[in-house]
C-alpha cells in the first residue's frame, strides 16, 4: 500500500538535460495512474525516478509520510515491468520470475507456492522451464509481468510495457493488465503514448510535454476538456481541428465564434465563461467526432467545405474536408456517401466546442489541471 | 500466347554449369587457402614437439627427421633431473661431446622453479585483473558519474604508450618500492599493462547488455554488486574467458619487463630462462625444444579448459530479450 507524492520535483540529467520541471503529483494508494504524453517528454524519467534508478535531483519524493529521495531501489517496495522486458537471458522463466523474492530472502517453498500460482493465472505454467529466448513476444511479456506480480509491491511500475506486442495481443493486455489492478489492490503507475490505452486503463492521467505536466485528470477531464491546445491536440485520431478566429457578441446578445466563412454560436454555459471577452482573438477546436450530417440550424452550427479525402478505417471513415484552404478532418459514420469535389455542410455539436487563448494554448472554458 | 520452348536455344549461355563450376572454384579457393595457412601455423610447432624426442645428433642432421628414428625421452628427463647433475663448467663442458646431446645449459636446474614462477604470476595475474577490471568496467559502462568519460580516455591513452617506453620508469618505481628480483613486482606492472585491455573489452560487452537488464535486477532486489555478479557476470562469460586468455598468455610470454625485474630463480620466469640457454657456451637444441614443449603445455591446458566456455558464451549472447 503507497501513496506517492512528489513536490516541486525537478530531474536534470548529468549532461545538464532538464528532463522533469516542477512535478507536483499526488497519487493516490491503489490509483491507477497513467503517464500520457510524446516521446521523450520524461515519462520514463519520472517513473525511474519512483522506481529510485534515477535520483531526485530537486525537490522531494515522499512514499506514504517518508521522504526517499535517497532509497535505493532495492530497498523500495516497487515492482517494474519494462518495454524490452528485460527478461534474464541465463535464466529459467521459473528463474526470472522469482529471482526477486530469492533476493529478499524468501523460503523456497514460499518462493514455489507464489511462481507457480502466477504462472498459472498467466497462463505460462507450461513454459516454466524454457529460456526467454525459447518464448514468443507475448509470452516474454506474460513473464514480465510475473516477475512484478509474485514480489506483491506496493508500488506497481509498468513503462510501455504492451508497446512491443501486436494490436490484438495489446487490447487483449490491457484488460488483463485492469484486471490484474483490481485483483492486486495496489498502486499502479503506468507509462505510455497510447492515447488509447490511457483512457482505457487509467483512474487519472497525467499528461506531460518536454518535462512539464500539461493537464492530470480522469480520462473524462483529459479528453473532453482539455486545459490547453496541446492536450487537446494529443488526444483523438484523427486529431482536433482548430480555427483561428474573434468572439463577437451579436445583436441578439448571444456570443458567438467568428471567421471566415464560419460563425458557430457558443453554448450558454461558454457564453458565460468568457463574458466580457468580446473582440478577444481565439482559437476554437472541434473534434473529428463532434459533427454530423444533419440539419444543420443555419448560421448557428453549420460548417461547409468541399470533400478531398475519404478515407474508411472499418467500422466508420475518415473525412477529409478542404475548408478556405484549410486541411479538416472528421470521422463520420460508414453509411454517409460522399464524392471527392463534392460541397457537404455538417452540423457541429455546439456543446463540444474547445476555446483556447489563441498564444498561450490555455483553455478559456476549462480550467487548467 | 505460345508455348514455352523446352530446351533454351543453342547460343544460350548455361548459367546453370557456370554456377556449378564457379561454386566448385571458390570452394578449392577456400581448401586450398585453408591447408596453406594451417601448415604456416602447424610446421613450427610441429617440428618443436617432434625434435623435443629426438637425440641432438638426429636433429641436426639433414634432411630433418620430422617423425624421430628413435623417440627418446632423454631430453625430458634431464629437465626433471637437471638439479642433481653436477654444475656445468668449463671443465665438465670439454668432457662432454655436444653433438651427442649429453650437454645440458648451465642454468638447467632453475627450469622448473621458473615455470612455477610464471605460473604464479600468470594466475595472481588473471585473478586480479578479473577482481579489478570487472568492476570498472560495470561501473564504467552502467552507472553516470562525473569524469566517466575522462577515466575511459584516460585507460584507453595508458594502451597508447609501448611498454618499451614504460620500462625505465617502472624500473625505478619498483628499485623505489624495493622490489627488484620478487614476483611482485612482475604481477604489478603486468596488471598496469593488461587492466586496461580488460576494462577496455568488458566495457564493449556490458555496454551491449540492455540498461533495462540493469535496472531490472536493482528494481528484482540487487545492490550494485549483486546486479554485476547474480546478472551480468553469468552473462558475460565469453568476454570473460577471452580475458582469462588473454591476460594469461600475456603474462606467461612476457619478456621485455621480466628481463628488467628478475635476477635470479627466485623471480626469473620461463620466458627469462628459456633464453637464457642459448646464452651458454652451446647450445643445446635438443633440451631447449624440450623446455619449449613444457613451455607451450600451460597455455594449452588454459585454452582447452575455457575453450568450451567461450563456444557455449556466444550462444548464450545471442539470447537476448
Ligand atoms: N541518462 C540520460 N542523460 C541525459 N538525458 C537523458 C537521459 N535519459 C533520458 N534523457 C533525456 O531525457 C528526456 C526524457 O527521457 P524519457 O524520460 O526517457 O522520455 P520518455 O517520455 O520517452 O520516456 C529525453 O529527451 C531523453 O533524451
Ligand atoms: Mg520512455
Amino acid at each position: 500500500m503507497a501513496r506517492i507524492r512528489f513536490t516541486n520535483v525537478n530531474k536534470k540529467y548529468a549532461n545538464g538535460f532538464h528532463a522533469v520541471r516542477d512535478l507536483n503529483l499526488d497519487i493516490e494508494d491503489r490509483e491507477f495512474i497513467v503517464l500520457l504524453g510524446p516521446s521523450g517528454c520524461g515519462k520514463s524519467t519520472t517513473l525511474n525516478m519512483i522506481a529510485g534508478l534515477e535520483e531526485v535531483s530537486d525537490g522531494n519524493l515522499i512514499f506514504d509520510e517518508q521522504v526517499v529521495n535517497y532509497v535505493p531501489p532495492h530497498k523500495r517496495d516497487v515492482a517494474m515491468v519494462f518495454q524490452s522486458y528485460a527478461l534474464y537471458p541465463h535464466k529459467t522463466v521459473y528463474d526470472n520470475i522469482g529471482f526477486g523474492l530469492r533476493m529478499r530472502n524468501v523460503s523456497k517453498e514460499e518462493i514455489d507456492r507464489r511462481v507457480r500460482d502466477a504462472a498459472q493465472k498467466l497462463e505460462i505454467s507450461h513454459l516454466l522451464d524454457r529460456r526467454p529466448s525459447q518464448l514468443s513476444g507475448g509470452q516474454r511479456q506474460r513473464v514480465a509481468l510475473g516477475r512484478a506480480m509474485v514480489r506483491e509491491p506496493a508500488v506497481f511500475l509498468m513503462d510501455e510495457p504492451l508497446s512491443n506486442l501486436d494490436a490484438a495481443l495489446r487490447i487483449s493486455m490491457r484488460a488483463e493488465i485492469k484486471e490484474l489492478h483490481r485483483a492486486m489492490q495496489t498502486t499502479f503507475v503506468y507509462v505510455t503514448h497510447d492515447q488509447a490505452e490511457a483512457l482505457t486503463l487509467a483512474d487519472r492521467i497525467v499528461v506531460m510535454n518536454d518535462g512539464v505536466v500539461q493537464q492530470i485528470g480522469t480520462p473524462d477531464d483529459i479528453y473532453e476538456r482539455p486545459a490547453n491546445t496541446f492536450v487537446a491536440s494529443f488526444l483523438g485520431s484523427p486529431p482536433i481541428n482548430y480555427f483561428d478566429g474573434v468572439l463577437e457578441v451579436g445583436p441578439d446578445d448571444r456570443m458567438s465564434f467568428i471567421r471566415d466563412g464560419l460563425r458557430l454560436a457558443l453554448p450558454a454555459a461558454h457564453a458565460a465563461r468568457l463574458k466580457g471577452q468580446d473582440g478577444r482573438a481565439v482559437r476554437l477546436g472541434i473534434r473529428a467526432e463532434d459533427v454530423a450530417e444533419g440539419p444543420a440550424e443555419l448560421e448557428v452550427n453549420a460548417l461547409s467545405g468541399t470533400v478531398n479525402s475519404v478515407l474508411p478505417v472499418g467500422s466508420d471513415q475518415y473525412l477529409g474536408m478542404d475548408f478556405g484552404g484549410e486541411e479538416l478532418f472528421f470521422r463520420v459514420g460508414k453509411d454517409l456517401r460522399h464524392a471527392f469535389g463534392e460541397e457537404i455542410t455538417l452540423a457541429v455539436d455546439l456543446n463540444r466546442l474547445h476555446i483556447f487563448d489563441r498564444e498561450t494554448g490555455q483553455s478559456l472554458i476549462w480550467n487548467a489541471v | 500466347m505460345t508455348d514455352m520452348p523446352n530446351t533454351p536455344p543453342a547460343d544460350a549461355i548455361d548459367y546453370r554449369r557456370r554456377q556449378k563450376i564457379a561454386r566448385i572454384v571458390q570452394r578449392l579457393v577456400i581448401v586450398v587457402s585453408a591447408i596453406v595457412l594451417a601448415i604456416y601455423v602447424l610446421a613450427p610447432v610441429s617440428w618443436l614437439v617432434s625434435s623435443a624426442f629426438q637425440t641432438e645428433a638426429e636433429i641436426v642432421s639433414i634432411p630433418p627427421h620430422w617423425i624421430p628414428d628413435e623417440p627418446t625421452l632423454r631430453n625430458f628427463e634431464a629437465i626433471f633431473t637437471a638439479g642433481d647433475s653436477e654444475p656445468v663448467t668449463y671443465e665438465t663442458r670439454s668432457g662432454t661431446d655436444p653433438a651427442a646431446g649429453d650437454f645440458i645449459p648451465s642454468t638447467a636446474k632453475n627450469l622448473l622453479p621458473s615455470m612455477l614462477n610464471s605460473l604464479i604470476v600468470a594466475t595472481l595475474v588473471v585473478i586480479l585483473n578479473l577482481l579489478v577490471g570487472v568492476p570498472a568496467a560495470y561501473a564504467i559502462a552502467k552507472i553516470r558519474f562525473w569524469g566517466r568519460n575522462a577515466s575511459v580516455y584516460f585507460i584507453l591513452i595508458t594502451r597508447v604508450i609501448p611498454d618499451i617506453a614504460l620500462v625505465v620508469p617502472f624500473f625505478l618505481v619498483i628499485r623505489k618500492l624495493g622490489m627488484l628480483d620478487t614476483l611482485g613486482s612482475l604481477v604489478i606492472t603486468y596488471l598496469a599493462i593488461t587492466v586496461p585491455f580488460t576494462v577496455f573489452i568488458m566495457i564493449q560487452y556490458f555496454e551491449g547488455l540492455p540498461d533495462e537488464l540493469d535496472k531490472a535486477a536493482r528494481v528484482d532486489g540487487c545492490s550494485r554488486l549483486q546486479a554485476l555478479i547474480k546478472v551480468f557476470l553469468p552473462l558475460s562469460l565469453p568476454s570473460l574467458v577471452a580475458v582469462v586468455l588473454f591476460t594469461f598468455l600475456a603474462s606467461w610470454n612476457e619478456f621485455l619487463l621480466a628481463l628488467m625485474f628478475t635476477q635470479t630463480s627466485a623471480s626469473q620466469t620461463l620466458p627469462i630462462l628459456l633464453a637464457s640457454f642459448t646464452s651458454d657456451f652451446t647450445v643445446s637444441f635438443s633440451f631447449l625444444n624440450a623446455a619449449g614443449v613444457l613451455a607451450v603445455v600451460p597455455p594449452v591446458i588454459v585454452a582447452i579448459v575455457f575453450e568450451r566456455y567461450i563456444v557455449s558464451g556466444l550462444t548464450a549472447g545471442a539470447v537476448k530479450g
